[in-house]
């Protein structure tokens, strides 16, 4: 996909010669076009923080959030989990910029999840790829 | 910028979850949260109307607020759930401790005395069933004249399915009505889980059939609007207030609260004139 050597190429770009070097602390991003994605970091919050959440597990959460509040319209929108951590159950995630107030508003109406209280924080929301990224 | 309010929290008694509500709403950047009081009056028993709870004694230290480096601002309302229409009386002391006053009408024709004549700041709209009436142009336009607002909390459509159908579905048949204008989006939070962040708030305005720009304005400057006009109600149209001089604060410390009639001049030393704020 188009979208994905542009991400790696950004990636590239971010770390040049495999060196260490601090990120700059905001970096400009000029879109020419609308942009066809939008990210969200999110970090989900559960009122157990013992509970054990796998990727797999995270991205049938989120499928089944869509499918509650936006029906089967809603679960067909193409939302991928492009990183997750375990530890700190964040995830960014990677939705088409027309599905953004679709997923973001099932996420946030969201507030259980296995019979439990949770919460979606979103951390953080961008058009750019490199953005999410620099100031993670 | 935007500063965000959320005005409405729901009180508890216990003093742990509310210091966590506090905290939870100043970490995800609210600069000013309201603590709720509902007052349920019913025909049967007469009931006393609750009063606030200091709010230092609530919370100890005022958590600062994400990005402003300043504590949060914490107030008291009251909110009087209208069966009937005695239930609200428009003089009473007992509102007086509160900062923002709201009422939840539960007919047709309370929801239109309440906009038309109620001296109020907000008007709840029942989000936990299917709308008893139908909004009527008229009283809405009415209460938009006067900068009353009406109030949407989504907490209850976190907890079930069918609330969520009809917290969206009264929220879009008001929006037909009053077109995204006087509207604040608030929580009804009673767990620190159910706050959601103001740019969700933002996001989920759109859902409810606000336009990006109104949804915005839900949660800030209409919130400000509406402490603006508490403040009215509390002095004369925001221009001239009157309050006790230290001195005679000493003197009868004893004696009686607030002076009776805050529009009435007692004595000139019990002036003060205000601070150039008309309502908005």
């Amino acid at each position: 996909m188009c979208s994905q050597a542009a991400e790696n190429e950004m990636e590239s770009r971010m770390k040049p010669d495999g060196e260490k070097t601090e990120p700059p602390g905001y970096q400009r991003v000029v879109l020419k076009n609308a942009s066809p994605h939008h990210y969200l970091k999110v970090r989900l919050l559960l009122e157990d923080e013992s509970t054990r959440v796998s990727a797999v597990e995270l991205k049938r959460f989120i499928i089944s959030c869509l499918r509650g509040l936006h029906g089967e319209v809603g679960a067909a929108l193409e939302v991928d989990v492009l990183k997750y951590d375990e530890e700190t159950l964040s995830a960014l995630l990677r939705v088409h910029s027309r599905g953004l107030v679709k997923l973001w508003s099932s996420l946030t109406l969201q507030g259980s999840y296995q019979n439990q209280a949770c919460a979606f924080r979103v951390l953080q929301r961008d058009a750019a790829y490199s953005r999410s990224r620099s100031r993670s | 910028m935007a500063v965000f309010m959320d005005l409405n929290v729901l009180f508890s008694a216990d003093r742990k979850r509310m210091q966590s509500l506090i905290e939870t709403a100043a970490h995800l950047g609210f600069s000013t949260v309201a603590i709720n009081y509902v007052f349920e009056p019913t025909a049967k028993k007469k009931q006393e109307v609750p009063s606030p709870m200091p709010i230092n004694e609530l919370i100890g230290q005022l958590p600062v607020v994400q990005g402003r480096s300043r504590p949060i601002r914490v107030l008291n309302r009251l909110t009087v759930v209208m069966s009937e229409a005695s239930h609200f009386r428009p003089n009473a002391t007992e509102y007086r401790a509160f900062d923002l006053l709201a009422v939840q009408p539960t007919t047709e024709k309370l929801f239109h005395t309440t906009c038309m004549l109620c001296d109020v700041d907000i008007i709840c709209i029942s989000v936990t069933e299917k709308l008893p009436f139908f909004f009527k142009r008229a009283p809405i336009n009415g209460a938009i004249d006067r900068g009353v607002v009406f109030e949407l909390s989504y907490a209850s459509a976190l907890r079930d399915t069918t609330m969520r159908c009809y917290t969206i579905a009264n929220s879009v048949c008001l929006m037909e009505s009053c077109k995204g204008k006087n509207i604040i989006l608030s929580s009804a939070a009673e767990k620190a889980l159910e706050l959601r962040g103001p740019y969700d708030i933002t996001n989920l305005g759109v859902l409810f059939g606000l336009s990006d720009a109104d949804s915005k304005e839900a949660v800030s400057s209409t919130c400000r609007a509406v402490l603006l006009h508490a403040e009215t109600r509390k002095t004369a149209s925001g221009i001239v207030y009157t309050m006790k001089s230290q001195q005679e604060v000493l003197e009868d410390s004893a004696g009686s609260e607030a002076p009776e009639s805050q529009k009435r001049p007692k004595t000139p030393g019990e002036w003060g004139f205000g601070r150039g704020r008309t309502h908005s």
